[in-house]
């Protein structure tokens, strides 16, 4: 009889843990939950304002803008209520607005990091300071968004930039051996042009399955097994439903950036030879003086510490910090840990530069 | 199988689990290794080349007919639709800035500061940067 009692619980639970895999399977997790307004388009890009929730003369006069990759929602910044770095900084009086580049079109294939940095960007931040009223800002950049902020920062030192912080930033490709995707996109076996011919832009699922090549067990087989083992703990469920849902969320990236970035990029390091040229102009990086956190991951393996390391040398601020945090590209951000570690310190080096 | 003092069973599959966690460490491994050979970006350029090499005829066979039927029904093509998108796009651009510049003369007027003196003028026209018909030629 207990023998009887033992096998239905077994199979209860395992109809329970079923039921909750279907769920996570077939169904999206609610994120970018944070309540925003939409101020600005351009093309395919928004600008969200963050409704405040501190009254004015508690909050920071200096607003920031969030600049995330091209190829990936910004939504990883406003995961899930709870556990969003914006609701976080929101909360902590920061005026927050995140540029949403879209999802680029064929039209869009033409696109480059030119456009971005000096059509795309002046224009939102400008409308930035008209809403916010504010003359300087501070301007946050993750991953590819790092790269763009960088180049932005250097060709347009004059446009009110106080505080620029980097989140695991591509910007040296000089370790050619330490670099898979280097290694991947090397002339001699990627032929860029055949592909970018054959698809216009770079399709999403070719650089999502890049991404997870580079840990191929761990995110097509150990992921689903840790998920399986914890079903019946709903913090872990809820966080990688609301993770799973970021990241198959997958579009193309625009073919005339994805070119630049592995020609003056991957192959050429052109921005830290000071070499890159956007719209005829050479990216100083002398030119680039505002204060700078350049948080790096100690576990990226998608951008490893050695692409983040080589910039502070190389640019002309003087208030300068590098933040190692452990952790991989994504999870610094938004891991269980990130607001233990990277958010209060991001918050705390902004506080003091943003009076 | 030993029980703990609580009364609750122990975890059958534990040990299971256990293997299952070293075996896929010790592969994870292996496939870390593996994927960044030069062997392994040869194959995977290789197999992406060839595919590509293979879609051509046929998305060429393609694009011909249906540029063709669109132009027998009078209907745009592919490329005149991406063509208008990018002309709404710099359109879209001059009108972002016309109100910027709008914005920014209501301000003066607000401020009771006079338009054509105005320093601030200047440098407002000069700040949106001078829009770019894209070529398509690569740097």
């Amino acid at each position: 009889m207990a023998e009887a009692v033992s096998l239905s619980n077994d199979w209860t639970v395992l109809n329970e843990k079923l039921v909750t895999l279907n769920r996570l399977m077939t169904t999206k997790a609610a994120i970018g939950q944070t309540p925003k307004e939409l101020i600005w388009t351009l093309n395919k890009a928004k600008l969200y304002r963050y409704v405040p929730v501190l009254p004015a003369q508690e909050r920071f006069p200096i607003p920031i803008i969030l600049i995330f990759a091209l190829m990936n929602r910004p939504t990883i910044m406003d995961l899930r209520p709870g556990h969003s770095f914006v609701e976080h900084m929101v909360g902590k009086g920061y005026d927050v607005y995140l540029l949403d580049w879209g999802v680029p079109g064929p039209e869009d294939s033409k696109l480059k990091f030119e456009n971005y940095t000096l059509d795309y960007i002046p224009r939102a931040i400008r409308k930035m300071k008209a809403v916010s009223g504010a003359k300087e800002f501070s301007m946050l950049g993750w991953c590819i968004g790092a790269i763009l902020t960088t180049i932005y920062a250097a060709l347009r030192p004059d446009d009110g930039l106080r505080n620029l912080v980097l989140l695991t930033a591509p910007l040296d490709f000089s370790n050619r051996e330490g670099l898979t995707f280097a290694r991947w996109t090397d002339e001699k076996y990627f032929d860029i042009d055949s592909v970018l011919a054959a698809f216009g832009n770079m399709p999403g699922e070719m650089i999502d399955f890049g991404a997870k090549a580079l840990k191929p067990v761990e995110n097509y087989i150990t992921n689903y097994c840790k998920l399986w083992d914890s079903l019946d703990d709903p913090r872990v469920v809820e966080a990688w439903h609301s993770m799973n849902t970021w990241v198959t969320d997958i579009f193309p990236m625009a073919g005339g950036a994805y070119r630049q970035l592995i020609v003056d990029f991957y192959r050429n390091n052109r921005l830290i030879k000071g070499e890159l040229k956007i719209r005829g102009q050479v990216v100083d990086l002398k030119r680039l003086r505002a204060n700078v956190l350049n948080v790096i991951a100690e576990g990226d393996h998608i951008t490893p510490p050695c692409q983040s390391e080589a910039i502070l040398p190389k640019i002309g601020s003087t208030d300068t910090e590098i933040y190692r945090v452990p952790g991989g590209h994504i999870g610094i951000m938004a891991g269980s840990a990130a607001h233990k570690r990277t958010w209060p310190h991001i918050d705390s080096w902004l506080a003091a530069r943003s009076r | 199988m030993p029980e703990e003092k609580t009364g609750t069973a122990a975890d059958p599959f534990e040990a299971f689990r256990k293997l299952r966690d070293s075996y896929l460490e010790g592969m994870s491994k292996v496939m870390i290794e593996t994927v960044n050979t030069e062997e392994y970006a040869q194959a995977t350029g290789a197999l992406l080349n060839n595919y590509v090499t293979v879609l051509a005829p046929f998305r060429e066979a393609m694009d011909k007919a249906m540029a063709m039927t669109l132009e027998q029904f009078s209907l745009p093509s592919r490329q005149q639709v991406m063509s208008l998108a990018e002309r709404f796009t710099n359109l879209e651009i001059r009108l972002d800035d016309m109100d910027a510049k709008l914005d920014h003369l209501v301000e003066l007027l607000s401020a009771g500061t006079p338009i054509s003196n105005s320093p601030e003028n200047g440098k407002r026209a000069r700040e949106a940067t001078p829009m770019r018909h894209t070529t398509g030629k690569r740097q």
